[in-house]
């Protein structure tokens, strides 16, 4: 009884949503205000963007790889945009050209990991580096903005009490799960996780997954990038910063394993989640932001201790 | 056939040269310089060539730590934020209005704490086994959230002149940053080619399983490495940021970048085991020669934006040269 116990408590999802409950339940007796529906509708906007490529980057992980470089491909496809936004060239071609852009990123990222056989966080650091620096020297590093109400209304509009963006990542988000528990897709990205070489001999085409994953990751960038402008009605090269950071501790957080192989989509929901509400509850009660960071890293570095020692427990 | 032989031997010899990375980097160094020259002749003042190896000490001195890292087959993108935290804890120490310690004592204190955040991700990644990117990303934030917790929104202005001798002062004639580098790169050449400790690194890098059944002790070398990229943050910052009169929170930001470029330019192996520090050396002189040749190439002020796009371009540079060395000596 008391190993089944143990077992059930040492699934990442059972830990989280225990520690997701006893964090709410606290921020309740500290400041009930902050629970209500209307506040966490309206802090709700800052979540969507992470989400949205938290789920190529769950994929991502679990067949052991990476991408840091979503960051700096949000602000190349909002330069792109907006560059052609301001040259005359109407919204809808400039977010068009500016998701070919994301595609192509993320294209290059698995070309070089596929092809070449770099490694993905060597890779994807160096077009962390190359997006920005060519969103910065295109642009100027000036800020681009003035755009239609039509496009920021997109940022602003909502359908049963939750934002479009919030509408979008629920319909990726269904898309995913069919794809990683209803589709054979889903077997083949745990088994590249597991054991990319046996799963090369076994005659699967790993290489075409791979590369259609990371043109997925850079397509989703583009598309919080698109979120992004129409919520801040604005594009600059300096936007994504760090953005990397929040998804990447959201899905390790949700109890992906970094070596590949092992997680779910529920526990990555909950990582968003849990740490949604632990940077906004951090800027609403002590309204300093330098706690966000601090509390951020120390999030991550303790759930990946946390998931080190429990495996090392498991396996023994 | 002659000819045959004649190009098997010229690409054989551009085989070498490639191979010899150090080699390569110096010519195309330069190279870069003599057109740049060419183009300003003010380029060569001697006031701007030390002005371009004072702002290349202390990535050299990080670097020289950082090589030895990825020699391992570790990373680490934390020094930036490392530097952050070390800028505004000196700051506040030597600062009168805050702690007013002596700036010897400061000095002592600084290079203590940046050992110790060093050995805290060595901690983390040798004895606890968590992958070195995932410790040093949450650092790299982390970290930053501390900075900004020292500093509390506000600039550090009074340095005393004690601790600015560190930054201004010079000896027989070369700037203090430039001695401390030079002795970096002494101890690190001393290191890696005439102790055991530089050997075990390089072991566990090209051969961890070898190097574990070999008996070396792979946890403790690691934590060591780290460690001592800590403290050579320390060293940098120490030398870098008390040139000017003003800490704020934002020293260091990107520098975990530039290092980590600086180092696989250079013709680190990413996947470990191989490394020269020539090399490095001379990665560190161009990459941050970059900003300064754009402006002296007169292609007017916007040009030095693209400051960045060039670092990425020449570190994907590197990674496709890896790879075409590679599937040469493989072939």
């Amino acid at each position: 009884m008391k190993t089944k116990w143990f077992s059930w408590l040492s699934h990442p999802e059972s830990l989280l949503s225990c520690l997701t409950l006893v964090m709410l339940g606290w921020i309740y007796k500290e400041d009930p205000t902050f629970l209500q529906w209307e506040v966490q509708k309206e802090l709700s906007t800052h979540i969507w963007e992470t989400a949205l490529m938290a789920l190529p980057m769950t994929l991502i992980i679990l067949t052991g790889g990476i991408d840091l470089s979503i960051g700096s491909t949000m602000s190349l496809c909002a330069i792109t945009a907006g560059m052609l936004h301001q040259h005359g060239v109407p919204l809808p071609m400039g977010c068009l050209a500016a998701a070919l852009v994301g595609l192509a990123g993320g294209w290059f990222n698995g070309w070089f990991i596929t092809r070449l056989k770099v490694h993905p966080l060597i890779i994807t650091l160096a077009t962390m580096a190359a997006f920005r620096g060519i969103a910065e020297g295109v642009s100027q590093a000036r800020p681009l903005s003035g755009f239609p109400k039509s496009f920021t209304w997109l940022g602003q509009a909502s359908w049963l009490g939750i934002p479009l963006a919030g509408w979008l990542f629920l319909g990726c988000l269904a898309l995913c799960a069919w794809i990683m528990h209803g589709h054979r897709l889903g077997r083949y990205i745990h088994a590249i996780g597991y054991n990319e070489v046996a799963t090369r001999y076994s005659g699967i085409r790993v290489n075409r997954i791979l590369l259609g994953l990371y043109c997925l990751s850079g397509l989703s960038a583009s598309i919080a990038a698109i979120l992004f402008m129409a919520r801040r009605n604005t594009a600059k090269a300096d936007i994504g910063a760090g953005v990397e950071l929040g998804v990447i501790t959201a899905v390790v957080m949700g109890g992906v394993s970094i070596f590949g192989g092992r997680g779910s989509l529920f526990g990555v929901c909950l990582g968003l989640v849990l740490i949604h509400e632990t940077r906004e509850f951090v800027s609403w009660h002590w309204s300093r932001d330098e706690l966000n960071l601090l509390a951020l890293g120390s999030l991550l570095i303790l759930s990946v201790v946390f998931q080190q020692l429990l495996g090392h427990k498991r396996s023994s | 056939m002659k000819d045959g032989f004649q190009g098997l031997r010229l690409g054989k010899w551009m085989l070498g040269l490639l191979k010899q990375r150090a080699a390569g980097l110096f010519c195309f160094t330069f190279l870069a310089l003599g057109l740049v020259s060419l183009i300003n002749p003010a380029f060569l003042a001697w006031g701007n060539l030390r002005d371009i190896a004072v702002q290349a000490a202390p990535v050299c001195i990080i670097s020289c730590g950082l090589m030895l890292v990825l020699v391992l087959g570790e990373i680490d993108i934390s020094v930036g934020s490392m530097m952050g935290v070390l800028a505004a804890s000196m700051g506040a120490m030597v600062s009168a209005t805050r702690w007013g310690l002596s700036p010897w004592i400061a000095v002592i204190l600084t290079l203590i704490l940046g050992t110790l955040m060093g050995a805290l991700n060595g901690w983390l990644i040798a004895y606890l086994r968590v992958p070195s990117i995932m410790v040093t990303l949450g650092m790299l934030t982390a970290l930053r959230g501390v900075t900004e917790v020292i500093m509390g929104g506000t600039w550090i202005t009074d340095l005393p002149p004690g601790i600015r001798y560190l930054g201004t002062g010079s000896w027989m004639g070369l700037p203090i940053c430039l001695w401390v580098c030079a002795g970096v790169i002494v101890l690190s050449t001393w290191l890696i080619h005439r102790t055991p400790l530089g050997r075990r690194i390089f072991a566990i890098g090209s051969q961890p399983r070898a190097a574990h059944l070999a008996g070396l002790p792979i946890q403790r070398v690691k934590f060591l490495v780290f460690a001592w990229t800590g403290f050579l943050t320390a060293l940098a910052t120490l030398v870098s940021v008390p040139q000017l009169s003003v800490v704020d929170s934002g020293i260091g930001v990107g520098m975990e970048l530039l290092v980590v470029t600086c180092v696989v330019v250079g013709g680190t192996s990413v996947s470990g085991g191989t490394g020269h520090l020539s090399g490095v050396v001379f990665a560190v002189l161009l990459m941050t020669m970059i900003s300064t040749l754009l402006i002296f190439m007169k292609l007017g002020e916007n040009a030095t934006y693209w400051s960045r796009a060039i670092q990425g371009l020449f570190i994907l540079g590197a990674i496709l040269l890896d790879h075409l060395v590679r599937s040469k000596k493989s072939s």
